[in-house]
């Protein structure tokens, strides 16, 4: 391969794990507080459609990352008021909310089209630097690349190197002990689940407005179980889950590599490659790494 | 019809006022949103309810959609509904579905023979599939503790993306452009039943419901298993052989939803290609959740059944999408969640916690009050 070649697959490999980026750090996130949030991938799809309607409409890139960050709340708000306030069981919740999305999504990007709009958004995002940066590796990754990996770092250094993180982990260990502590269980996920609905928008942003500046039908493919894979796979520390996302994103990147130029490993086994490794680690490891309470519904008080 | 309601009631044949209260929430939100809706897309609900049900059962054609529709619905509704009520949550079954067709196209393909004798092999190689592809999330819970919910997830894709790779590797059709097997043999797609009729595996699909109605709710296994599902540890101190159980129970669903994708296969398909399948496996999880037991099954699965192949014509005749059907069939799940485990719908106190972590995962599929119908 030559320099060029290495380059432009470094590019999307990146391309390919920034949306799974965002969306392991909402999950993640949740998870450490308690909550399976196996919604995101319909809140990905919510989050991808708002940004890139947005952005056509306005012919704004960031307004389109505004709106993702709007909806994404609400998603986080309507899951949270099923599964914290209610509570309804997380998965079975989760399940209906990305039917539910993939429905609304669909219909919404259908009657675009038949209202004519052309789903085309502006490549402000796609590299910092624009058409300049052609051939510069930095300055060639889009902006909210940056962002994921800032918004990792700052993850972990607030998850296991400040005190509110550890109160925020405590929430995902036991839930009651959070409680005597004076801790507002309830509150405390809603924002939560805000959070990580915002996240997970932004990963549904990052592939439309940062990749492929458009929108169809269930468009996420299932990237947002990929994601929560990343997370099983990463242990829980969104260092290593980011890590996974980019393992995961060199799959998706050689799988398309493999079907341009039709190599002998069929392209379908790269893009095995996540659920694979993450079954094995599942496998491997069992449940003892996991928050202890993810999952369980927090009836107290 | 009479008893058909009561049997969806629970015992003692009165109608549960919570229960009831339930079931109209859901109805009132469902209209309520294809209200909506269809005031977005500028139709009127009258218009896109009556398209939809004329396109579902107006022709002779569209009652046999509908109900082509109807069977992997119900299989799928099935394989889900089975293992819950053990309590394990079985999301794999569009993983299940997938290698099931594929098992049963290739036994078609290599053996030939006579229907007679191919065919019914085809439909064991697909239970067979389907259950192998289970016996993964089956052993990680069993042994390391696993969630099944993130392994079945984690093999739905892996099974999708293994038949693609066989679809457009070793099983590729050569004279296909993309990625699909040779189509089935005439001699091996399934006859209508009666001539005319709806196909061979319609009538399965009600036989297996029927069979899965006397199994859960008239037999020894079919107590331990809503034993097992309604507390583990209870049940192990009966005497009951949880795991065995369990993986029975894990087993015969995933064997429903691996038979599904066969009979779409050999009686509508005909061919497994890339893109071939609808999400019936994801709308069985819908179906077992709103249906709660197999009558529940058969009539949900028909009604999602008419708003598919409905959906068509109406979005044909009215110019409203035909997506809408997938907000249809998500809203009433979410309605319905949420009137269970509020205080309006539930049957009975708020369920005790679970003890001290022991039984974190298996505990998840019914945990918050939003149990299944008969899990008592």
């Amino acid at each position: 391969m030559t320099d060029q070649a290495v380059l432009q697959f470094g590019l999307a490999v990146l391309r390919a794990a920034t949306p799974l980026a965002f969306c392991a750090l909402g999950v993640l996130l949740a998870e450490r507080a308690g909550v399976l949030n196996i919604a995101v991938e319909g809140m990905m799809l919510c989050g991808s459609l708002a940004a890139v309607l947005t952005a056509v409409l306005t012919q704004n890139a960031w307004l389109g990352v505004v709106a993702a960050v709007v909806v994404g709340a609400v998603t986080g708000l309507v899951l949270g008021a099923l599964v914290v306030l209610l509570p309804a069981d997380q998965v079975v919740s989760g399940i209906a909310f990305n039917i539910t999305a993939q429905g609304l999504t669909s219909f919404i990007y259908k009657i675009t089209v038949i209202r004519g709009v052309q789903l085309i958004g502006p490549a402000t995002l796609i590299s910092l630097a624009g058409p300049a940066a052609r051939g510069n590796f930095l300055a060639s990754i889009s902006p909210l690349t940056y962002v994921a990996l800032v918004l990792t770092c700052l993850a972990w250094v607030f998850l296991f190197r400040t005190g509110p993180g550890l109160l925020w982990r405590s929430l995902g260990e036991s839930a009651r002990a959070s409680h005597a502590s004076g801790m507002n269980v309830r509150r405390a996920r809603m924002a939560v689940l805000v959070l990580s609905g915002v996240l997970c928008a932004l990963g549904g942003a990052s592939l439309t407005l940062a990749w492929v500046r458009s929108f169809t039908d269930n468009i996420t493919m299932g990237r947002g179980f990929i994601a929560l894979a990343a997370v099983y796979f990463g242990r829980w520390n969104p260092l290593l889950a980011v890590l996974s996302c980019l393992l995961f994103g060199a799959g998706e990147a050689l799988a398309f590599r493999a079907q341009a130029l039709g190599s002998g490993i069929n392209p379908f086994y790269y893009l095995m490659l996540p659920y694979v490794l993450t079954l094995l680690a599942v496998g491997l490891m069992g449940r003892a790494v996991g928050p202890k309470e993810a999952g369980k519904p927090y009836l107290g008080g | 019809m009479t008893r058909l309601l009561r049997k969806l009631m629970p015992r003692g044949g009165q109608v549960d006022p919570a229960f009831a209260l339930t079931v109209g929430l859901t109805i009132v939100a469902s209209i309520l949103a294809l209200w909506i809706c269809t005031a977005f897309a500028g139709a009127s609900v009258t218009q896109v309810l009556s398209t939809m049900i004329e396109g579902a059962l107006g022709r002779r054609n569209a009652v046999l959609a509908t109900f082509a529709e109807f069977a992997p619905i119900a299989l799928c509704g099935l394989g889900v509904l089975i293992p819950y009520r053990a309590g394990f949550f079985n999301i794999g079954t569009q993983g299940q579905l997938e290698v099931g067709a594929l098992a049963a196209i290739t036994v078609v393909l290599t053996l030939g023979g006579s229907p007679w004798v191919t065919l019914p092999l085809a439909f064991l190689a697909a239970c067979a599939a389907g259950m192998a592809a289970s016996v993964i999330p089956i052993v990680l819970k069993l042994r390391r503790g696993a969630s099944e919910v993130t392994t079945t997830i984690m093999l739905n894709f892996t099974c999708v993306l293994l038949v693609y790779a066989m679809i457009t590797g070793p099983l590729k059709d050569p004279s296909a452009f993309y990625g699909a097997t040779p189509p089935v043999p005439a001699p091996f797609r399934l006859a209508a039943v009666p001539a005319g009729g709806p196909h061979l595996g319609v009538w399965i699909a009600l036989a297996a419901l029927l069979v899965f109605e006397v199994i859960l709710n008239r037999t020894v296994f079919g107590t331990q298993v809503r034993a097992v599902g309604y507390n583990r540890q209870a049940a192990l101190l009966a005497g009951v052989r949880v795991d065995r159980v369990t993986i029975l129970a894990v087993v015969g669903g995933a064997a429903m939803a691996g038979l599904a994708g066969s009979i779409q296969v050999l009686g509508v398909t005909y061919r497994v290609a890339e893109t071939w399948s609808k999400g019936w496996g994801f709308t069985g999880i819908s179906v077992a959740l709103l249906g709660g037991g197999p009558v529940g099954v058969l009539i949900v699965s028909a009604i999602f059944a008419i708003l598919e192949t409905g959906a068509r014509s109406m979005q044909a005749l009215t110019g409203v999408p035909a997506a809408l059907v997938y907000l249809l069939q998500g809203i009433p799940v979410l309605v319905y969640l949420a009137v269970r485990s509020s205080r309006l719908g539930a049957r009975k106190a708020a369920p005790v916690e679970t003890g001290s972590g022991s039984e974190g995962s298996s505990s998840q599929a019914r945990a918050g009050g939003c149990r299944m119908e008969g899990a008592e």
